[in-house]
């Protein structure tokens, strides 16, 4: 393979070579390359297929911009990445990558049959291709397009690693560590403040590491460099972050920073994250991104080969690497020739300079000229020729006819457009943006946040600007976070001055309806698609954006949104900044999945909440449901039974006998005060006052809209202190509600209320045999039907831990519940299991717990009743303290939509045949032989198999429902419409003689 | 993630421990019951919308659990100022009404 | 019998070269005391110590940690051989003094951050500045979305108190903070 690499050049290891693969071969690298240098070294530019026309592509930069370079990189098992861009991935050995969008090969890709094709994908040609006929949309359409959209494989297996996160404040914070960057951090660092300065790249200096030819206070580029890294690397006021990338900039100096941790070591300790997101907090920022090189538009501007110039410079300087033996270069500014020179200096045979300018600086021709390279001013690119890699370049002058052009042998193209400073995270912020008309660019002008930029970013050009404006901006960053510090002056040698000129397409004689003079590489957009778009209508650039899709890659148009705009205000005859800017969002670069869900994966994924008795259920081989945070045991199946069977013996056992309850997750909230009373008046639809310590009372909750909220069941435990029960997960919702109200509207009760769902463990025992369970255990409390009837509460004493026992049932048996301090709850369920041997005693989940409740006919807020139904919706109108002058949603009660017959009221239904179990959720239809779309009058909320009743039973809504008992409803079903009878709810001992028995 | 200040905490503190709740300076009638149903439907449901200030209610539900009141920027989202619930809303100066 | 048990109990960190380590602290009686202000100075004498003023403070007296955690609310931890006498001497006050003193000793799972890089771990999921928090600090607030006390005991030394059901999750998040400290990662 041929050999790129200039020995000893550049700030690789030479020492140390890498290993890896591209498409199944062996290349080698060094230390501290990239995957696109390392490539380079060995003289591959054919990196991979562009999106749509499979056109080969090269690597066009050195940075996180490349919108070509994009490889699938595998760092080993399940490790596999794709689109990962070939110039920030760091070469590690045993690394397989490879290129993607191609079959059979690289080489040859029966893709780019679509490049022939290339008048038909114009600018929105999806929606001009795809319209006819209508019933290949679904059919034949979309799966081509699916099959041949995107780029690269996702991986199939679980990512194996972890990823962290840290939140992280700072006095000022410093994004980009270039020249800028650098300056800003050692100001701001030597006035004490705390700086964070971070870098995407893996090693701090932006530019310097490229350039060789300036010095800075006497000392090579380079060396001031390491002087300076070493100074802020003392500080102990100073956090370096390379391989960190600045993602996105929120309110009040909120950054989102993506570290890079474990991916460039070729192995890594157990339990390191692979990339770590920092949420840091900043008092002030400094903005030091730099700039990105334009691409000059031209007739195969996009050829493998064809590449920034100063990307070349990079590969050059930093890795030690030529671009190619015989370049030619192309440019608008000065900055592209220092690449042609430092290749010159290095042996290279530069081919030629053409400059579109006819003006070029004296000093620069002058070095040209003594480096042997023609210079051709006043001359343009009008196309280059080379299937897998550029192999001529075809110039002329631009005023000049086509007799005068001259055709280049290369193997490369090096062009320089000018420069677009990285506006994206000032932008994130809302920062207002200003066109510079003499730079052709956008620049920052009011900033919304505590925030500067400095240098290439703020568009000040060159090694002095930047430093002395980065010195500025960090020293005034200190002191606007209260750290005085004194400037810093930087004396610059060596540096040339930059100019240059700006310009849409290159001026060209051939035809420009058949040039592919790319603008948007990644998505292949040409300016002849801008135009196009233009001409069709969109004159909006946002609109231009979505109709060619110019810019709307992963790379979100680093290179490209500047020619798209000159373009695109060129054919709209509007001035640039008339047509504006794209919006840039976050991230600013493609940012894993992994590195936002930080700790949240697996086990953490999301809290899961677990009961005192939940490690027993576990044991017993529960099978559990998620219900809120919380995860409850759904039923206890035993050994070959599903959970049909095991419901159905639950269901048995308790209603025979004895069955017991985890219901440790019902909110519990204590009120305590003088007014707890008249508080729970006004809370709750019921009467409060007259309820007597030691009774309770079935409590139901409203919004100030009338619509039932919540329910459970209020003990009054003394004069001033009430133990409130709520749903499983309408705990903090209810809580958050009564603060609201006590704190808003009735500051002047005298109540505080605490919330108690953990302190207790809750233990339900239901059954003929519940009592006589209990009985032995208790302490302290009379269990007599007189003195503890249904719908009590007590304090005392259970196998000798202090208990609130309730008597209530949520079965329709006889039933209590225990309530023991949670570090209890095991041993007394534990107890209760072993005592409740001879009754056969069966815990059950909250399956059954449904199927009795059910055939009571008693609601889950939430289930039976949707944020729509009023107490009487529901049926529950008898627990309206009808004498209240007022409590909340009262008022609501008598609003007129409240009052008519027809509201969805709940009712029970009975199948037409028993055996079938209707489906939550299903629709019900008054007429089955109407007309498509039927209309639907309600819907099915609860159903079950009913054991006691050997049937199956259901609850649902439908319109005016009451009134509807002993119809005829139809469920229509894909298996065909069913039939059921509305019925009252209660399906099981409607007398409540069994809450006695 | 927005910085909010606590009236009652003194303190300025992240969003994730702060509820938001709804328009400020609706007071529930004192006597729901003497309303008509049209005062009634504004009181439940009639809210501005507005572009620009706007005065809310927040609650530091993760911190001393006091709901008090804001004065904020729907476009910016910036918050203007805060404070306990029960106080006036505050009278802006010019130069806090133009943010 | 297991009498007791709540889901950290018997867990410990096995990391001897973490510069912060993570352990269940031993149980205690905890209450929530909700009392106007205005009579703080009962609520100090029925507790048996001055119990701070502003929110935040945390006053300590061996074995008793008192935090003012809202306007009108206090937590308090005391050890739990003196969870009656507390009661008792609560009790009395509320004939002339109302107010709500709530047990919540079971509700609640203690854990203590220790090292030379606690305030380091719990500021990988605490979003404002853990660092800054004085000595004797105490406030609610959220730690990946679960909601905690958090108490500075010391300059290395945090409590956490968290609802039982949520503590395995906030010990498995600060275990692997822990170990990524201990590989200075």
């Amino acid at each position: 393979m041929a050999d790129f690499r200039i020995p000893g050049a550049g700030r690789v290891n030479h020492g140390k070579p890498v290993q890896f693969t591209f498409n199944g071969k062996t290349i080698t690298g060094l230390e501290g390359d990239t995957v696109a240098s390392a490539l380079l070294a060995n003289g591959v530019h054919l990196v991979g297929r562009s999106f749509k026309y499979h056109r080969p592509r090269g690597i066009l930069s050195a940075g996180s911009e490349e919108p070509n370079a994009l490889l699938g990189v595998d760092h080993g098992p399940a490790r596999v990445e794709p689109n990962n861009r070939a110039t920030v991935v760091e070469v590690t050995q045993g690394l397989k990558t490879i290129s993607q969008n191609h079959w059979p090969s690289l080489e040859r890709d029966i893709g780019a049959i679509n490049d022939v094709l290339y008048m038909l994908f114009t600018a929105g040609f999806y929606y001009k291709t795809f319209m006819w006929p209508k019933s290949f949309w679904n059919k034949v359409y979309e799966p081509i397009i699916r099959g041949t959209a995107g780029l690269g494989k996702p991986p199939v297996e679980p990512d194996p690693d972890t990823y962290s996160s840290r939140f992280a404040h700072c006095d000022v914070l410093v994004v980009g560590s270039g020249p800028a960057g650098l300056a800003a951090a050692l100001a701001a660092g030597r006035s004490g403040a705390k700086v964070f300065l971070v870098d995407e790249q893996t090693e701090l200096g932006g530019s310097l590491l490229s350039e060789t030819d300036a010095s800075i206070n006497g000392m090579s580029g380079w060396a001031w460099l390491k002087a300076s890294v070493d100074e802020l690397a003392g500080m102990d006021n100073v956090t370096l972050l390379p391989r960190t990338t600045a993602i996105g900039y929120y309110h009040q100096n909120f950054v989102g920073l993506c570290q890079r941790i474990t991916d460039h070591l070729s192995s890594a300790p157990q339990g390191a994250p692979r990339e770590r997101m920092w949420k840091i907090r900043a008092k002030q920022v400094v903005l030091a991104q730099g700039a990105i090189e334009k691409p000059l538009v031209f007739d195969g501007n996009d050829r493998p080969g064809v590449m920034l110039a100063s990307a070349a410079r990079t590969y050059l300087n930093r890795y030690g690497v030529k671009v190619g033996n015989s370049p030619v270069v192309v440019t608008s500014h000065d900055s592209a020739w220092l690449a042609a020179f430092d290749l010159a200096r290095a042996g290279v045979k530069v081919q030629a300079i053409i400059d579109v300018r006819k003006a070029v600086p004296t000093d620069l021709k002058a070095t040209a000229e003594s480096l042997g390279i023609e210079v051709l001013a006043g001359w343009t690119v009008t196309g280059t020729k080379g299937r897998l890699r550029v192999s001529s370049v075809r110039a002329k002058p631009i005023d000049g006819g086509s007799e005068q052009a001259r055709e280049f042998a290369c193997d490369a193209l090096l062009m320089g457009g000018g420069w677009t400073p990285s506006l994206h995270l000032f932008s994130h912020t809302q920062g207002k943006l200003e066109w510079r008309e003499d730079a052709q660019t956008f620049l920052p002008a009011k900033h919304v946040e505590s925030s500067r930029c400095a240098g290439a970013g703020n568009g000040e050009f060159g090694l002095a600007n930047a430093l002395q404006q980065g010195a500025a901006a960090g020293q005034a960053a200190a002191a606007d976070a209260g750290f005085s510090g004194s400037g810093a002056s930087y004396e610059i040698a060596g540096e040339i001055a930059l100019g240059g000129t700006t310009l849409r397409e290159l001026p060209t004689d051939r035809n420009t309806a058949t040039a592919k003079a790319f603008v948007d590489f990644q998505n292949d957009v040409t300016a002849k698609d801008i135009r196009l778009a233009v001409r069709e209508g969109f004159k909006s650039i946002e609109h231009v954006k979505r109709y060619t899709t110019t810019g709307m890659a992963t790379d979100q148009g680093k290179t490209s949104n500047i020619n798209g705009l000159l373009i695109a205000s060129d054919a709209v005859q509007r001035p640039a900044p008339q047509v504006g800017l794209t919006t840039f969002r976050p991230p600013y670069t493609p940012t894993t999945f992994g590195a936002f869900a930080g700790y949240n994966r697996g086990r953490l994924f999301d809290v899961t909440r677990k009961t005192p008795i939940d490690s027993w259920a576990e044991e017993q081989g529960a099978v559990f449901e998620p219900v809120s945070l919380w995860r409850r045991a759904w039923y206890f199946p035993k050994p070959g039974e599903d959970m049909h069977a095991a419901v159905a013996r639950e269901c048995k056992a308790t209603r025979d006998s004895l069955g017991i309850f985890d219901a440790s997750t019902l909110g519990k909230i204590e009120i305590v005060g003088p007014d707890a009373a008249e508080f729970l008046n006004r809370m709750y639809t019921n009467p409060w006052t007259k309820l007597q310590p030691g009774r309770t009372r079935y409590g139901v909750l409203l919004g100030e809209d009338g619509f039932i909220r919540d329910d459970g069941v209020i003990g009054r435990l003394s004069t001033d202190r009430f133990h409130v029960t709520t749903t499983t997960g309408g705990a903090a919702r209810v809580l958050n509600m009564m603060e609201d109200y006590l704190q808003t509207e009735f500051p002047d009760l005298k109540v505080w209320l605490t919330s108690t769902t953990e302190q207790w463990a809750v233990i339900a025992v239901n059954g003929p045999n519940s009592r006589n369970l209990i009985a032995p255990l208790v302490e302290g409390i009379d269990l007599s039907e007189e003195a503890f009837p249904h719908m009590s509460i007590a304090e005392g004493k259970i196998a000798g831990v202090p208990t609130r026992l309730f008597r209530m049932s949520f079965t329709g048996e006889r039933g209590y519940e225990i309530n023991v301090p949670a570090r209890y709850g095991r041993a007394i369920w534990e107890k209760l299991m072993a005592e409740g041997q001879r009754y056969g005693i069966t815990p059950y989940g909250t399956e059954t717990m449904h199927v009795l409740r059910a055939e009571k006919g008693y609601i889950i807020v939430g289930q039976d009743t949707d944020g729509t139904l009023t107490p009487d919706d529901a049926g529950l109108g008898w627990a309206i303290g009808k004498a209240k002058p007022d409590f909340v949603g009262k008022r609501s009660l008598s609003r007129p939509d409240m009052l008519k017959t027809d509201r969805k009221q709940l009712v029970g239904l009975l199948t037409e045949d028993p055996k079938t179990v209707l489906e939550e959720g299903a629709q019900i239809v008054l007429d089955p032989n109407q007309a498509v779309p039927m209309k639907m009058v309600g819907h099915v909320t609860s159903s079950y198999w009913s054991v006691a009743l050997n049937r199956s039973i259901a609850l649902a809504v439908i319109e005016g429902g009451n009134g509807r008992m002993g119809e005829t409803v139809h469920i229509p079903m894909p298996s065909g419409t069913l039939r059921a009878k509305v019925t009252g709810t209660v399906f099981y001992d409607p007398e409540n003689t069994r809450l006695s028995a | 993630m927005l910085l909010i200040h606590c009236p009652y905490c003194d303190a300025t503190r992240p969003e994730v421990e702060f509820a938001y709740g709804g328009q400020a300076h609706i007071a529930r009638p004192l006597d729901p019951s003497s309303t008509t149903d049209e005062q009634w439907r504004d009181h439940l449901y009639i809210r501005v919308n507005p572009r620009g200030i706007h005065a809310e209610r927040w609650r530091h539900i993760h911190g001393c659990g006091r709901f008090f009141n804001a004065i904020r920027d729907t476009v910016s989202d910036k918050f203007v100022t805060t404070y306990k619930a029960g106080e006036p809303r505050p009278e802006l100066t010019e130069k806090e009404g133009a943010r | 019998m297991r009498q007791e048990e709540h889901p950290l109990i018997g867990r410990s960190l096995d990391m001897p070269h973490a510069p912060a380590t993570i352990r269940p602290v031993e149980d205690a009686a905890r209450f929530n005391l909700r009392i106007s202000p205005d009579n703080l100075a009962e609520a100090s004498a029925a507790w048996g110590a001055i119990l701070p003023a502003r929110i935040g403070e945390l006053a300590s007296s061996p074995g008793r940690l008192a935090a003012c955690i809202g306007p009108d609310e206090w937590f308090l931890i005391a050890p739990l051989e003196e969870q009656g006498a507390i009661e008792a001497a609560f009790s009395a006050l509320y004939a002339k003094t109302i107010h709500s003193l709530v047990d919540v000793g079971h509700r609640e799972v203690g854990i203590a951050i220790e090292g030379p890089a606690a305030a380091d771990v719990l500021q990988s999921c605490i979003a404002f500045e853990v660092g800054a928090m004085a000595m004797n600090e105490a406030r609610r607030t959220i730690i990946d979305r679960v909601p905690i006390i958090l108490f500075r005991e010391a300059q290395e030394r945090f409590r956490i108190e968290v609802w039982h059901s949520f503590s395995d999750h906030v010990w498995h998040l600060l275990a692997g903070i822990c170990r990524e400290y201990e590989l200075g990662v």
